[in-house]
């Protein structure tokens, strides 16, 4: 049987992450998950998950939600929940598998087989990634970087004891600017499988 | 003065910060307890005695905390060990059932009675958590509950969320009914002096007229949603039976007899003279001498952080109470009011329902009580009128918002986990409306009965 690898990346917006991560899952022929793992727990569950959404990868409001001996009324905290009891039981399935964000470093933290990933970039390189990828102004691209690095560093922080592209969170931290995405990956493939044969 | 603003920052930061959930509310409120002790009654009062008086360890000691001869009550400074007690005794008792599978039996038993028909669950589930919530805490209702309609809702095919935004709401309505039911009436109770069945013949009396409304009103604005999905098969064989949910016979039948004990003690406690802390202590005792074998997997499953946050208020609240701003806040309800009894009544329900809507109704109440003795004595109104009204509205107001009761979050969280969402703007169109119509029933009743 083919030994367990389980691959986090982390990724700041514009820095070709995604792509990065779809690269590693189809050069181990091993499953991406990343918007789809609601998909993957609504079929689970045998449920329509739409409603859940516009909830993936939000933060938890502190003063709209309340805790009670470990319940939660956050939805997008119940949809964490949600998603860490589903990685977590695929993990322990022995399943591998490429994740991407959704706090996998530290939700998957306790398997040896896990490898994790923090990718991130050169303003400049990412800005002009975003400009091409979606036909924006550079002023355009520029916001919403921000924006969405903003609402993935909440969503992390608010969920994670570890920070958010902190570098001690992660086994590794790239930056994709230098090597370029193929670059990078090739630089991945070394490392995750030097790290395979210990 | 100066003790007067140490108690006012450090009431407020408890607020703040048990609303923010930055800290456990727990921690919160123990370490306001201690800088209460320092800054309050140390640095601010230097008074030895107030420490003494809000500890209230002495009270334990007493006669009286056991075993009440006449009409008395204890006094609301300090900590409320009667409280605390029962409460614990309540929570190793309810353990015990949970353990046997009393709740699921009795949930699947009335299914079945019901012919696992979907509106008549409706109902009977409605009324089984108003019930319920009368005896023991709403979380232990609506943890269950929630739990059995959407297993039920999966295998008869039908929308689970308003049978447990339904079910939440009655457990709260419950709640109020009795003194024991939700833990602002514990307080109030023993810290006025009254009884279960002062309780039930009051708060108890609105609460059945406005199950009645609440039945109503759910099944009018939940019929269309909760029509089964006929185009799937349902399979009956695959309902589980009543008796297959019981883990442990001989266990089911003691902790059945022990929660009927437990219901006649406070039944009759005005009569018997037991308190509810000896009620609490003798059901701890027999849950656990009966179940000797789990008896360290119940009392670790014990919510202490609830005791010690309950520990940790009541110094709090003490501080405010021995520095005399609990006076000055009646002083300013009985001047906006201008001594007019309705009011006052008005003013006491409604801004307990707000405030419980969003902030934790417990600390609420519990501020609330030296505050409506003292209206009472400074205006000459009845002290339980004002009671029954500061019950209601602090019980009622919390089923307005998914952060207004424990029970609200526990349901909430049990559909989020079977995937089911149930964001702030469906829950508050639902249960905002409810909430309004029973604040209203209650303020009604209380001005033709009382005033």
């Amino acid at each position: 049987m083919e030994k367990q690898l389980i691959i986090s990346v982390g990724r700041e917006y514009g820095s070709g992450g995604h792509e990065i991560a779809e690269k590693l899952s189809k050069h181990y022929k091993i499953p991406l998950l990343d918007h789809n793992l609601l998909d993957e727990i609504a079929a689970e569950k045998n449920m329509d998950m739409e409603h859940w959404k516009e909830l993936d990868e939000k933060h938890k409001n502190r003063l709209s939600s309340r805790t009670v001996r470990g319940y939660s009324s956050s939805p997008e905290e119940n949809l964490y929940q949600m998603q860490f009891q589903y990685l977590k039981n695929r993990a322990l399935s022995g399943d591998s598998f490429v994740i991407v964000g959704r706090c996998s470093e530290t939700i998957l933290k306790e398997f040896d087989s896990l490898v994790t990933i923090f990718v991130l970039g050169d303003i400049d390189k990412k800005v002009e990634r975003i400009m091409r990828l979606y036909e924006l102004s550079k002023n355009q691209a520029v916001k919403k970087i921000r924006e969405k690095d903003w609402k993935r560093r909440r969503y992390h922080n608010s969920f994670c004891t570890g920070k958010w592209g902190a570098s001690r969170n992660y086994d590794i931290s790239i930056n994709s600017s230098k090597l370029g995405v193929d670059g990078t990956v090739e630089m991945l493939i070394d490392y995750i499988d030097r790290r395979r044969i210990e | 003065m100066l003790a007067q603003v140490f108690a006012v920052i450090i009431f407020i930061a408890m607020f703040v910060f048990i609303v923010t959930e930055i800290v456990e509310r727990h921690i919160v409120s123990l370490i306001c307890a201690v800088l209460t002790i320092i800054f309050v009654f140390g640095v601010g009062m230097h008074s030895m005695a107030a420490v003494i008086e809000t500890m209230n360890l002495k009270s334990i000691f007493t006669a009286e905390f056991w075993y009440l001869s006449g009409e008395s009550g204890s006094s609301s400074a300090g900590i409320n060990w009667e409280t605390i007690l029962f409460i614990f005794g309540m929570m190793v008792m309810v353990e015990g059932m949970a353990r046997v599978g009393f709740f699921r039996w009795l949930c699947m038993r009335i299914a079945k009675l019901v012919k696992y028909q979907v509106i008549p669950l409706f109902i009977t589930f409605m009324v089984l958590s108003t019930i319920l919530a009368m005896f023991i805490d709403s979380i232990t209702v609506i943890l269950f509950l929630a739990a059995v309609t959407i297993e039920l809702s999966q295998l008869l095919k039908f929308n689970p969320v308003p049978m447990i935004l339904s079910e939440i709401f009655c457990a709260n309505l419950g709640g109020s009914a009795t003194m024991c039911g939700d833990p602002p009436n514990i307080i109030i109770g023993t810290s006025l002096g009254y009884s279960f069945t002062d309780f039930v013949t009051n708060t108890g009396v609105i609460v059945a007229v406005s199950l009645v409304a609440v039945l109503l009103y759910f099944y009018l604005i939940f019929k269309k949603e909760l029509k089964p999905n006929v185009s799937q098969p349902i399979d009956y064989g695959s309902l589980p039976s009543p008796e297959s949910t019981i883990t442990d016979k001989k266990g089911f039948v003691i902790s059945s007899i022990i929660f009927a004990v437990a219901i006649v003690l406070l039944v009759t406690h005005a009569q018997t003279g037991l308190t509810v802390s000896a009620i609490g202590t003798i059901v701890a005792i027999a849950t656990l001498a009966t179940s000797w074998k789990y008896a360290i997997l119940l009392l670790k499953k014990v919510d202490y952080k609830t005791l010690l946050f309950f520990i940790g208020l009541f110094v709090v609240i003490g501080g405010l109470e021995q520095t005399g701003i609990l006076e000055i806040m009646a002083a300013f309800i009985g001047k906006i009011s201008g001594g007019n009894v309705m009011v006052m009544v008005a003013i006491i329900i409604w801004l307990s329902a707000i405030a419980s809507a969003f902030v934790d109704n417990i600390p609420f109440a519990t501020t609330m009580i030296p505050i409506i003795k003292s209206l009472s004595v400074t205006y000459g109104v009845d002290l339980s009128m004002l009671a029954w009204t500061l019950a209601m509205g602090t019980d009622i107001g919390g089923s307005a918002t998914p952060i207004g009761a424990s029970a609200n979050v526990v349901g909430i969280a049990t559909a989020a986990r079977e995937g089911y969402v149930i964001k702030w703007g469906k829950y508050c169109k639902k249960m905002m409306p409810a909430t309004v119509m029973v604040v209203l029933i209650s303020m009604l009743i209380i001005y033709v009965r009382y005033l």
